[in-house]
């Protein structure tokens, strides 16, 4: 019985072993996009996009498909969940389609398989962008895909309790937030603040205030997280929970509820929180919070994320592919898309529309996305950063001391390397 | 004497009755939460009642999703597998466990081998064949791949080698064929282990999430596990409503063939359990 078992330990290690043999190879040096061809589009074009993008993005097309009358625009709407393995196993299988959306982040680990198309520069204007998400999609110089949409964290605040606090204007330095946090909390709240303790895209939380004390987690070639302001800034973090402002634990969905209620007064969260606070404060809850940038260290920069859209090489109809990503870049179209999703334009002149200019709450998200960073496009980052978020949970849960916290993801993220 | 008797009968159901609760508690709750509001459900401290009575989370459900489409699919999908299952892993099972052929016993480690294959390993591999053999974003993409696993196969497997030798000797004695033999004595024997083998892969294949997400490409082939997520799970918020009410839904044909199969179920377990 020991023999045959140890033979099927045998054989399922072959197995495997011949499975994991199976890849790709990646993609190499610096490329070199090749033009589009000039005209209207023609053919059928298929798209994959996430979630509401994913739904709303068909029939939107339809404007599109006027303008080229014979174009056909087909979307297949992804689940946000599993995404990034349905995109991962269809490079694998060279099943991709003509067109898909990219998590920003992703784009790194995508452009290095080889199979995204560079972007053509005749047709997209790097500086009509916000530069920070522009920058996601520059892999080793150069750019796959454009930005489509784009996002910010700022920080979210009750004004009803500030005020009975004695604060009546947004927090302008990381000294102002602590104290503002500490006012709040003492005026009532429960939680002066609530930054993310951890677990998946608490770096996204960290970030800002390591970008706004001056830190750079990567000199282009390699990562450099352990640096003394990456320290300082983690020290910082940790001071919200270990001077007991913010929680340690706080379920999924509790964050919305809690701040209508009053009992967390702060927190920082992106755009689309307006909505679900307004939805869970009910009428007039509008006048009792408001939102503002990040505060002032070095700089008062945040995080810019969203999602990116490119074309891959196996694509049927690359030209008519490309005219399509062009059409939906128009400030005109990307106006029309927040109004269909409530996605932020990622194309500046698109703000100067009143539907986002006159918002009281999207000015600021307007103001901080030009200042806003987005982590190094290695493709790594996605290992990197759940390195990172365990880390992150340490420190603010278990009083980890900052400086091994910094030298910990150093170490982790020179174990993983940048993968190239 | 009597007292005593009580006394056990009463903490035995006292304990029974926790039991039920931390297993029926949940389930409880999301089909309660899914006739709540949105604000309600991630209200805290949780309600059980709703205080506002909704079906706003359903009536979503069947407009904004194509459901009839998808639930078609599901169906589709798992009853082909759960019969396709039943049929190759006991034909397989049988072989191994009482013909005699060779290289059984090789055939036999090569299938315990690839049990011991994590399933993560095999599924790119898998994908980039099925999409090869020209079969993404079909039925049969969807349903060939999972048709037999090892584990029906071992499963079937134990269970056959009960069965007596002398019984199937009895039938070959008599004039019948292997086929004969087969169908007609064997199968009917295996009754409680094709309930058990039935109900795992029709559930494991009602859930299976992944393998449609990536071999369908176009929505039309979507099943409810992956429409569910499409329409609930955005990229930084989840529509808990919708999703609860989805999954009210998903879980009640598995309740059915639950219901159905149990005692054959319960009876499948405790004997392969005894092998």
């Amino acid at each position: 019985m020991n023999r045959a078992l140890r033979k099927v330990a045998v054989v399922g290690a072959a197995v495997t072993l011949v499975l994991a043999g199976c890849g790709r190879e990646s993609g190499g040096e610096q490329e070199k996009a090749t033009s589009v061809a000039e005209g209207k589009a023609s053919g059928e074009v298929t798209v994959w996009a996430m979630g509401t993008e994913g739904e709303k993005l068909g029939a939107f097309a339809q404007d599109f498909m006027k303008e080229n009358p014979d174009a056909k625009v087909t979307v297949t709407a992804v689940p946000w969940d599993a995404a990034h393995q349905k995109i991962a196993s269809a490079i694998a299988a060279k099943q991709t389609p003509d067109v898909s959306m990219i998590g920003s982040t992703w784009q790194g680990e995508f452009a290095k398989t080889g199979a995204l198309d560079p972007t053509p520069p005749e047709l997209f204007q790097r500086d009509s962008y916000f530069p920070g998400a522009w920058d996601t999609t520059v892999v080793n110089d150069t750019s796959y895909g454009v930005p489509w949409y784009v996002e910010t964290r700022v920080i979210y605040y009750r004004t009803d309790i500030a005020a009975k606090a004695g604060i009546t204007k947004p927090p302008a330095t990381w000294a102002e937030l602590s104290a503002m946090a500490k006012a709040m909390q003492g005026a009532g709240a429960k939680w002066g603040i609530n930054l993310q303790p951890g677990k998946t895209g608490s770096w996204q939380s960290v970030m800002p205030f390591a970008w706004s004390n001056g830190v750079e987690v990567s000199d282009g070639t390699k990562y450099t997280f352990d640096s003394p302001e990456m320290v300082e800034a983690l020290r910082f973090y940790q001071s919200f929970f270990t001077g007991k402002l913010a929680p340690t634990e706080l379920a999924e969905g509790a964050l919305e509820p809690g701040f209508a209620k009053g009992e967390i007064a702060a927190f920082l969260s992106g755009p689309w929180m307006v909505d679900l606070i307004k939805k869970q404060g009910g009428a007039g809850f509008e006048d009792k919070f408001a939102v503002a940038p990040m505060p002032k260290q070095k700089s008062a920069t945040s995080f810019i994320g969203g999602s990116n859209i490119a074309v891959f090489k196996d694509a049927k109809n690359r030209d008519a592919a490309w005219k399509f990503l062009q059409w939906l870049a128009q400030p005109a179209v990307q106006t029309r898309w927040y109004q269909t999703t409530s996605d932020l334009p990622a194309v500046r002149s698109a703000w100067q529309d009143p539907a986002l200019a006159g918002d009281k709450f999207l000015k600021v998200f307007g103001e901080q996305l030009k200042d806003a960073k987005a982590p190094p496009t290695f493709a790594t980052w996605e290992q990197v950063s759940a390195a990172f978020d365990t880390e992150v949970e340490k420190l603010a849960k278990s009083g980890e001391d900052p400086a091994t916290v910094a030298r910990t993801v150093q170490s982790k993220a020179e174990a993983i390397g940048t993968g190239s | 004497m009597r007292t005593q008797d009580r006394i056990a009968k009463i903490s035995l159901y006292t304990i029974l009755c926790a039991g039920l609760l931390v297993v029926v508690g949940p389930f409880l709750w999301m089909a309660l939460a899914s006739f709540k509001p949105e604000a309600e459900i991630r209200r805290v401290p949780p309600t059980w009642l709703p205080d506002t009575w909704t079906l706003e989370n359903f009536r979503q459900l069947f407009t904004r999703l194509d459901f009839p489409q998808y639930f078609a699919n599901s169906v589709l999908v798992a009853v082909l597998i759960t019969a396709g299952n039943l049929l190759f892993c006991s034909l397989l099972g049988y072989a191994l466990a009482k013909l005699n052929f060779p290289g059984r016993r090789a055939l036999f480690l090569v299938v315990l081998g690839m049990l011991m294959v994590p399933g993560m390993v095999l599924f790119v591999p898998q994908f980039v064949l099925v999409s090869n053999l020209g079969l993404a974003n079909s039925y049969a993409g969807l349903v060939l791949p999972f048709l037999a696993g090892p584990f029906g196969v071992f499963l079937m497997r134990q269970f056959l080698s009960t069965i007596p030798d002398d019984l199937i000797e009895a039938a070959r004695v008599d004039g019948a064929g292997e086929w004969r033999i087969f169908f007609r004595i064997v199968l009917p024997l295996c009754r409680p282990a094709l309930a058990t083998l039935g109900i795992l892969t029709f559930l494991s294949s009602w859930n299976n999430f992944l393998w449609p997400l990536v071999v369908a490409t176009t929505e039309d082939k979507y099943t409810l596990p992956v429409a569910l997520a499409l329409y609930s799970v955005g990229q930084n918020r989840t529509d808990f409503g919708l999703l609860l009410a989805g999954a009210v839904v998903v879980v009640l044909p598995v309740l059915v063939v639950f219901l159905i199969l149990q005692r054959h179920f319960l009876r499948g377990i405790a004997t392969t359990g005894l092998k």
